[in-house]
């Protein structure tokens, strides 16, 4: 059952870190800031999950990746696209509206 | 410089091999293990060493980056095990005829079946199965590649195990038929072991017992009788455990047993020298004519034998095979 749980937490999450990399990305930011900030709002990801997806929507043109050589290490920091915030409006719609079902869904059938 | 991080993250470069951003990816997780590890106190080799643990094994990481598309699609993956089966029941058959006739066959560039002898094509089969198989993955990667809608047929040449009916514990009518085949082939099995007994031979020219004319000569009459005995012995006792057996497994391998061993006599019954098997003297054209008509028989007999082999292994191997 945890296992199985597992598998579609997963799944779920898949779309879902997309959607909060194009929030969170209102401010600039790096792979390893990102993780220690979704980490602070109780999101825990597999740390090489994120790059992946990261190098996935800087090829659709959502984010825009740039290397900083100041600091004491290079950083690649990510910025979010016009066509970004395009999308991320587009997934709140669909967020919103999934959110909304579950929670009539909820009320009606009496579940946890 | 640290040593197992370099290490990890040539992995890493080793399995993106082929990918222009190879680079900048292993440059990323560089960074973000170096900011990890550094976190509580300057990195070292043991703090370094948990968060590369904690990162994940560089194949699976390196995985993550190459979600391209898959080398079969998922559509097709049955079809990959379906037409093996066929060209390799295609393939089957002409190792037979190559031992048979001792001769090779090719057919550029997909098949080229040497001259073998019995053992050796027994040792050729694994081989043989394998190039089928890779054929077939080709062709089917050729086609997911395309990316086009195509819709391959399915043939089901009676493959699936659960199409077997014939020990299913309901059907009566067939369990009925199979032990009534029993009994008829006990009864001949057995009138051709008395025969065996009483004159070394069960193949003759005139049904008068009191004047015994056997077709072939004593030697190799008797190894021609010997070999249509074994067969009917093995289809009896086939039909005996397919009549009062429970499984259908069982029922496979009873008859994949049968096959081999009529495949293994007709084949040694090919290798006798036809213008000495016959004890009376015929005109050279009725020789001719008994002798094609005999070689066709033997090989139509060993075609449908050889299909039906191949069904049965199939039907024993499949889901270990898919497994």
């Amino acid at each position: 059952m945890d296992n199985e749980l597992g598998t579609i937490e997963t799944e779920m999450k898949r779309g879902f870190l997309q959607l909060l990399v194009l929030l969170l990305l209102e401010r600039n930011t790096y792979g390893y800031a990102m993780v220690r900030a979704f980490s602070d709002l109780g999101y825990e990801i597999e740390e090489n999950t994120l790059y992946p997806l990261l190098r996935r929507l800087e090829k659709k043109g959502l984010i825009q990746g740039k290397w900083e050589l100041g600091e004491e290490r290079p950083r690649k920091f990510y910025a979010i696209t016009t066509a970004g915030r395009e999308m991320r409006a587009g997934l709140l719609v669909i967020w919103k509206k999934q959110d909304e079902i579950v929670k009539n869904m909820t009320k009606e059938k009496g579940h946890v | 410089m640290f040593k197992n991080l370099e290490t990890y993250l040539e992995e890493i470069s080793y399995y993106l091999s082929g990918r222009k951003e190879r680079e900048e990816i292993v440059s990323e997780i560089r960074s973000h293990i170096m900011e990890k590890a550094n976190e509580e106190g300057p990195a070292n080799e043991a703090s370094l060493e948990k968060v590369i643990a904690a990162f994940g094994k560089p194949r699976h990481v390196a995985e993550k980056y190459l979600d391209g598309q898959p080398i079969i699609a998922p559509v097709f993956k049955r079809h990959l095990f379906r037409y093996t089966t066929f060209l390799f029941a295609i393939h089957l058959v002409f190792i037979i005829f190559a031992v048979i006739f001792r001769k090779s066959f090719i057919f550029f560039p997909f098949l080229f079946i040497p001259r073998l002898g019995f053992i050796e094509s027994i040792m050729y089969l694994p081989a043989a199965f394998l190039t089928d198989f890779g054929i077939v993955a080709l062709v089917l990667y050729f086609i997911t590649s395309s990316n086009k809608e195509i819709k391959l047929p399915w043939p089901k040449f009676g493959l699936d195990l659960d199409e077997v009916k014939a020990v299913d514990g309901k059907t009566w009518a067939v369990r009925t038929a199979s032990l009534v085949g029993a009994g008829i082939m006990l009864v001949l099995t057995g009138l051709g072991v008395h025969l065996f007994l009483k004159f070394n031979n069960i193949i003759f020219i005139s049904a008068n017992f009191k004047n015994f004319r056997p077709l072939l000569l004593p030697k190799p009459g008797q190894f021609v009788s010997l070999a249509i005995l074994v067969m009917m012995a093995a289809g009896t006792i086939a039909l005996f455990i397919k009549a009062f057996g429970a499984s259908r497994r069982l029922a496979c391998w009873v008859d994949a047993i049968a096959d081999t061993i009529a495949l293994v006599l007709i084949g040694l019954a090919f290798r006798q020298p036809f213008a000495f098997l016959l004890a009376n003297d015929l005109p050279p054209r009725a020789l001719t004519w008994m002798h094609t008509s005999l070689t066709v028989t033997l090989l139509i007999f060993a075609l449908m034998v050889a299909i039906d082999l191949v069904k049965n292994l199939v039907r024993l191997g499949r889901r270990r095979l898919a497994k």
